[in-house]
Order: C-alpha cells, then sequence, then structure tokens
C-alpha cells in the first residue's frame, strides 16, 4: 500500500473539511475580491478563534464519548470573573491563570459527576452550566455599572503580531498542542480508547474515569479561556455573551467531521470546521442573505456533512473488503495502556 | 464485602415490601418521588402565597407551565425510544411565529389554518424521524440540523418579536370551561391522550423499541414505524406549545424556541424518565414541568432575585439524578 495513500485516506474527514472550507472561501472571493484581502481574513480569523476555543474542549470531551453542554456558560464566566476580580484589584497574567484555573475546577465537577457518579453527560454538564449561569447572574448584580473587559483581554484579542492576530497565533499553539496531545502522547491514544469502547478500554488497562475527568477539565479551561478572549474582543462582557457557542462549539465538531459517539475525530477537523462556519456567516451577507438564511444553511451543512463523511466511510469499508485487507477491529485499542 | 453483604441483607425486607406493594397498586418508585418533589413545592407555594388556592389563580399558573409540558411531553417521547430532540424549540418557534403571522392576517377560518400549522410541526417531526429511523442518522446530529433549520425558518416569518394571534386563541388560552380554567382542560387531555397512547398496543411497542430495538425487531415490531410515529408526534406536542404561547404572549417570539430545549431535557430527566430509554412517561415529565414551575413562582413570590429560580432548579436537576446515581450503585452491589 501506498504510504502516502493511506495517510491521506487516514485523514480524509478532516481533508474534506479544510476542502468544504476552502471551496467556500473561493465562491466568496470570486463573488467579492475584498474577501480575500487581509484585514477580511485576520477578522475571519479572529471570529474562528473563539469558536476554536469553545470546541477545543468539546472536541476532547466529544472524542472521549461524552458531550459538554456548559460551555457556554463558561465563556460568560472566563468574562464576567476576571472582569469582577478586575475591579477588585486582582486583574492581569495571574487574574487569567486563576480564571482559567476556576474554569478547570468546574470542568472537574463535571468529570466527577459523568465519571465517579455516571450521570449521562447531557445531564450533568447541563445542570452545571445551570448553575454557572446562577452565580454569574448573582455576581452581575453586583457590578451592574457595566462589565468593562479588562485591559489584558483586550489586548490578547486586539493586538497583532506583525500581520497576523495575537489570538490567531494563540490558537494555532492551542491546535499545536491538541494535536500533539491526541496523536503522539498516551493520554491521547487513551481518549480515543475510551471513546471508542468503554470496556474494551477498560480492559486493556486504561482509566476511563480518569481520562473523562481529564477531558471535561480541559474543556472547562478552554472555554473559560476562550471567554476571556471574547470578552476582550467584544469589548465588554454580559451574560449571554457565550450563547451562540454551545450550537459553535458542537457544529464544529461535527462538521469537522469527528463522530457524535465519540472515538473518531482530530481537533485539525474541528479547527477545519470553525474556519467553515466563519467563512460561511461572513460570506452570507455578499450573497444577500440573512440570519435567518445562516441558520438555514447550518443546519444543512451539518446533515450533509455527517451524511457525506458516512457515504465516505462505507465507500472505505467496501473498498477495503474488496481488497481483502479487512483488519481486526481497532487494533490501536490493544496496546494503549 | 461481607460486612456490607450482612448490612443489605438486614436491610432487604423493608425496601422491596414498600416497593411491592407500589408495584401491586401499580405505581412505580420514580413516580412517587417525583409526585413529592411536586407535592412539597406546591404546598411551600400554597403556604407563601394562600390566594393561589384559587381555580383562576392556579388556572393562570398553569397557562405558564403549558409550553414547558407539551415541550417536555415531546421530548420525553423521543428520549422513551432512545433518543433526543434538540429540534424541539425550532419547531416551537416555527408554529409560534406561523400562528403569529399567518393566522393572525386571516380574518376567518382560523381553526383550519392553525390545524394546518400542526400538520407543518407533525411533518418537521416526521423529518428528524426520517433522518433518524431511515437515514441513520445520530437522534443528536440529526435534530442538531434540523433544529437550526427550523430556527431559521420561523426568523424568516417573523424577524423579530410581534405579529398578531387570532383573538380567539388568546381568548382560550385566557379563558374558562364550565368554570375549569381551560389551561387546566389542557394539562388534562395531554394526559388522558399520553395514557390511552400508553396503554395502546403502538404504546407498548414504544416501550419494546425503546428498551432492546433489536428484540423488539425479533418480535416483529416495525422499529422504523415506531420512530417515525414518535418523532413525528413530538413533532405535534412542540408544535401545539408554539401555538399556545403565541396565546399566552399574545405574540411571537422567533427566539423563544431555545431554552425549551435544555429545560425540556432537564423536566424530563427530573421526572424519572431514562435517557437510556424504555423507562419512564409523560405523566412524569408533567410532574417534573410543574415542580420547575412552581420553583420558579416560590422565587418570584419571595422576591428573591431570578438567579436564586436557575440556582434551584438546577440545584433539583444535580440532586436528582446524582441520589438516583447512588441508588442505582447500592442496588448493583446488592445484586452482586
Amino acid at each position: 500500500m501506498n504510504p502516502v495513500l493511506d495517510y491521506l485516506r487516514e485523514r480524509r474527514t478532516t481533508i474534506a473539511a479544510y476542502a468544504l472550507c476552502a471551496v467556500l472561501f473561493a465562491i466568496a472571493t470570486i463573488h467579492s475580491s475584498g474577501f480575500a484581502s487581509a484585514s477580511n481574513i485576520r477578522q475571519l480569523l479572529v471570529f474562528a478563534s473563539f469558536i476554536g476555543f469553545a470546541a477545543l474542549g468539546q472536541t476532547l470531551v466529544i472524542l472521549a464519548g461524552g458531550l459538554d453542554l456548559s460551555v457556554p456558560w463558561l465563556m460568560a464566566f472566563g468574562g464576567l470573573q476576571l472582569s469582577n476580580w478586575t475591579t477588585h484589584g486582582m486583574g492581569g497574567v495571574l487574574g487569567i491563570v486563576l480564571v482559567v484555573a476556576a474554569g478547570a475546577a468546574i470542568g472537574l465537577a463535571n468529570g466527577y459527576g459523568v465519571a465517579w457518579l455516571r450521570v449521562p453527560p447531557i445531564v450533568m454538564t447541563l445542570a452545571v452550566g445551570g448553575l454557572v449561569q446562577a452565580y454569574l447572574m448573582s455576581i452581575g448584580q453586583l457590578n451592574s455599572s457595566g462589565n468593562q473587559a479588562p485591559r489584558i483581554a483586550e489586548s490578547i484579542a486586539t493586538d497583532r503580531l506583525g500581520p497576523i492576530p495575537v489570538v490567531a497565533l494563540v490558537w494555532l499553539g492551542f491546535a499545536v498542542a491538541a494535536g500533539v496531545l491526541l496523536s503522539r502522547t498516551a493520554l491521547g491514544r487513551r481518549i480515543y480508547a475510551t471513546g471508542a469502547s468503554d470496556t474494551v478500554a477498560t480492559l486493556s488497562g486504561v482509566n476511563v474515569k480518569r481520562v473523562r475527568l481529564v477531558t471535561y477539565m480541559l474543556s472547562g479551561a478552554a472555554a473559560t479561556f476562550g471567554g476571556v478572549v471574547l470578552s476582550g474582543y467584544v469589548g465588554s462582557t454580559y451574560i449571554d455573551i457565550g450563547a451562540p457557542y454551545l450550537f459553535a462549539s458542537i457544529a464544529a465538531v461535527i462538521v469537522g467531521g469527528a463522530s457524535i459517539l465519540g472515538g473518531r475525530g482530530t481537533y485539525w477537523g474541528t479547527v477545519a470546521g470553525a474556519l467553515t462556519l466563519t467563512v460561511l456567516s461572513a460570506m452570507l451577507p455578499l450573497f444577500h442573505l440573512d440570519t435567518a438564511d445562516l441558520e438555514i444553511v447550518y443546519g444543512i451543512v451539518i446533515l450533509v456533512g455527517v451524511a457525506l463523511s458516512r457515504l465516505g466511510a462505507n465507500a472505505l469499508q467496501m473498498s477495503r473488503r474488496g481488497g481483502g485487507e479487512e483488519k481486526p477491529a481497532d487494533p490501536e485499542v490493544v496496546d494503549v495502556a | 464485602m461481607t460486612s456490607t453483604t450482612v448490612d443489605t441483607a438486614a436491610a432487604r425486607p423493608a425496601v422491596p415490601s414498600l416497593r411491592r406493594l407500589l408495584a401491586n397498586s401499580g405505581i412505580s418508585l420514580t413516580a412517587v418521588t417525583t409526585a413529592t418533589i411536586l407535592i412539597v413545592l406546591a404546598v411551600t407555594d400554597f403556604i407563601l402565597q394562600p390566594a393561589l388556592l384559587d381555580v383562576t389563580e392556579l388556572g393562570y399558573l398553569a397557562q405558564t407551565a403549558l409550553p414547558l409540558v407539551l415541550v417536555g411531553a415531546a421530548q420525553t417521547l423521543v428520549v422513551l425510544v432512545r433518543g433526543i430532540d434538540l429540534s424541539v424549540g425550532g419547531i416551537m418557534v416555527l408554529a409560534n411565529t406561523t400562528t403569529a403571522v399567518w393566522v393572525g392576517e386571516q380574518g376567518g377560518n382560523h381553526q383550519l389554518l392553525v390545524f394546518a400549522i400542526l400538520g407543518l410541526a407533525a411533518c418537521a417531526g416526521l423529518l428528524n424521524g426520517l433522518l433518524v429511523a431511515v437515514g441513520g442518522f445520530e437522534p443528536f446530529v440529526a435534530t442538531l440540523g434540523t433544529w437550526t433549520i427550523f430556527n431559521g425558518l420561523a426568523l424568516k416569518v417573523l424577524p423579530t418579536d410581534g405579529g398578531a394571534p387570532p383573538p380567539s386563541l388568546i381568548n382560550f388560552v385566557f379563558g374558562k370551561t364550565a368554570g375549569i380554567p381551560n389551561s387546566f382542560l389542557v394539562l388534562a387531555g395531554v394526559f388522558v391522550v399520553w395514557r390511552i397512547l400508553r396503554a395502546s398496543k403502538l404504546g407498548t411497542r414504544i416501550y419494546a423499541v425503546g428498551a432492546d430495538e433489536e428484540r423488539a425487531r425479533l418480535n416483529g415490531t416495525s422499529v422504523v414505524g415506531v420512530k417515525l410515529f414518535v418523532y413525528a408526534l413530538a413533532g405535534l406536542c412542540a408544535g401545539i406549545a408554539g401555538v399556545l404561547l403565541a396565546g399566552v404572549a399574545s405574540s411571537g417570539t422567533p427566539t423563544a424556541g431555545d431554552p425549551y430545549i435544555l429545560t425540556s431535557v432537564a423536566a424530563v430527566v427530573i421526572g424519572g424518565t431514562s435517557l437510556a430509554g424504555g423507562k419512564g412517561g409523560i405523566g412524569l415529565t408533567m410532574m417534573a414541568a410543574g415542580a420547575l414551575v412552581f420553583i420558579s413562582d416560590i422565587v418570584t413570590e419571595v422576591n428573591l432575585e431570578t438567579w436564586v429560580s436557575v440556582a434551584a432548579s438546577s440545584g433539583l436537576l444535580l440532586a436528582v439524578v446524582i441520589v438516583r446515581s447512588l441508588i442505582d450503585r447500592v442496588a448493583e452491589r446488592r445484586s452482586a
């Protein structure tokens, strides 16, 4: 077998997601050349990065067979808590570190409930999200004079390093780290194993509870960080700031080719999903389509994307069978511990 | 290990006898727990505001519960066949906005148009069913896609809050029939229809498909048919919720649906319907929805801030699932 072909085949869903994004970008550019201008691309990268942060943890959680509905509230938590601490004199880098740590701790609660108490992920993260929402509503009353986003968040979100926005570089760093984590480390292999089959993973010595816990913690931390940056970009922060990102974070994962059931997908795919959603939302006004149309298009993209990736998977299986190369189920799972 | 066996063996007779007593009377332990939660909250609310013990006042309270009860019923149906429906919010606003715009614009023939809208809602649900049962999509993914599609369509019908639902609908929602508030009659209607469905052959099949799809298939049940029916009926329920909401709010709101999606899941879970399918029912969800409505009513009455209500609802959800999981664990250990 050709190793290059194998490499491409293994990553076909990720490649398809980038191809979709590139095609959309090309269409928009042909229609209006300003779409490919440096300033517009910068803008797209910044917007995509917010989805990217929200979807980073979501990807890890979904890969391990879970789901995190608390993401939008953790994003709101990031902005509001940091602005609250900043008014009390604890802002700056320390503030960000602490708020991200607090986000991780909330993720820990999610993970504990899912892994140890065996509460279904949808329910656990819904309840924890609700409690975070309640907490934010309660502190929101204290500084009703308006929640100015902290300076440091603003500078992360709006500064540039040469031609490239800092936030895009941070996102790139996160993506590389997540890519390495998933493909090169034992934890990454364990995440895939846990998502593919709880039982098989346990039998091959993976501590699935701990793996789940870690994914939810990382999700809490990433979403909180995303919220900090988002509030910096918007310039102020409010409780519903994260609301669009519940849908966007899950949609990016799905459009990026991951299976909602876990065990299959990559963060690079999610990156493509986040870029695709952002390009779509930016290009529709060019075609005189409004938010309502955008929602409809989003839905169609999700359904068609999933249908195509399943067709692709089936075709692959057929070709494998035809070539008589059927492998035993998931050889990767065996040596994860 | 041995000591726990002894302990549990000693405690054994009490619980099963209670269970047996309940089983003999046809009531599940889950139903008793959920009813207790509802009654405690209701009594608390009545003590705090005795004025509530009046049929008209209670009718208004039931009115605020109507949309959640119906969306919760929709969610319960889908959860019973091991699915989940995120699009209930979308179908709800689709029916809501069309009621406010299309029906509102018409002079006569309101009833016919409302029935057409409910038919549309059932078709929207059927589309979910087709994607899941025939297309083989994961329920979560399929309804995530259709949710945003329906939301978008609703926004096209009515971009911002407004429109004018027909006066007859508003009169119906706020009115009484033979001295009984219509909101009670709707609640009772939902419950009665549900009990009839549950007692029917189709009802048995819904539970069979939820409990074990493969076995249901082998027993000759059309799994695809049952799922199509369930998703379409869920669409219809979500549609009714949207129409009633237009009456309650006296206007159309294209963004009203989203909060109901997760709240309906919360009501299903608090009620005691299993997300793993095949266990539970709409009656349980109705009680849980009632409990959630009482919580927010109590918070308003005591003049607490809104966050208390959010915290209490989420706290109740969390407490219920954690206690259930602990009970399950004890039961598991006992049987092991």
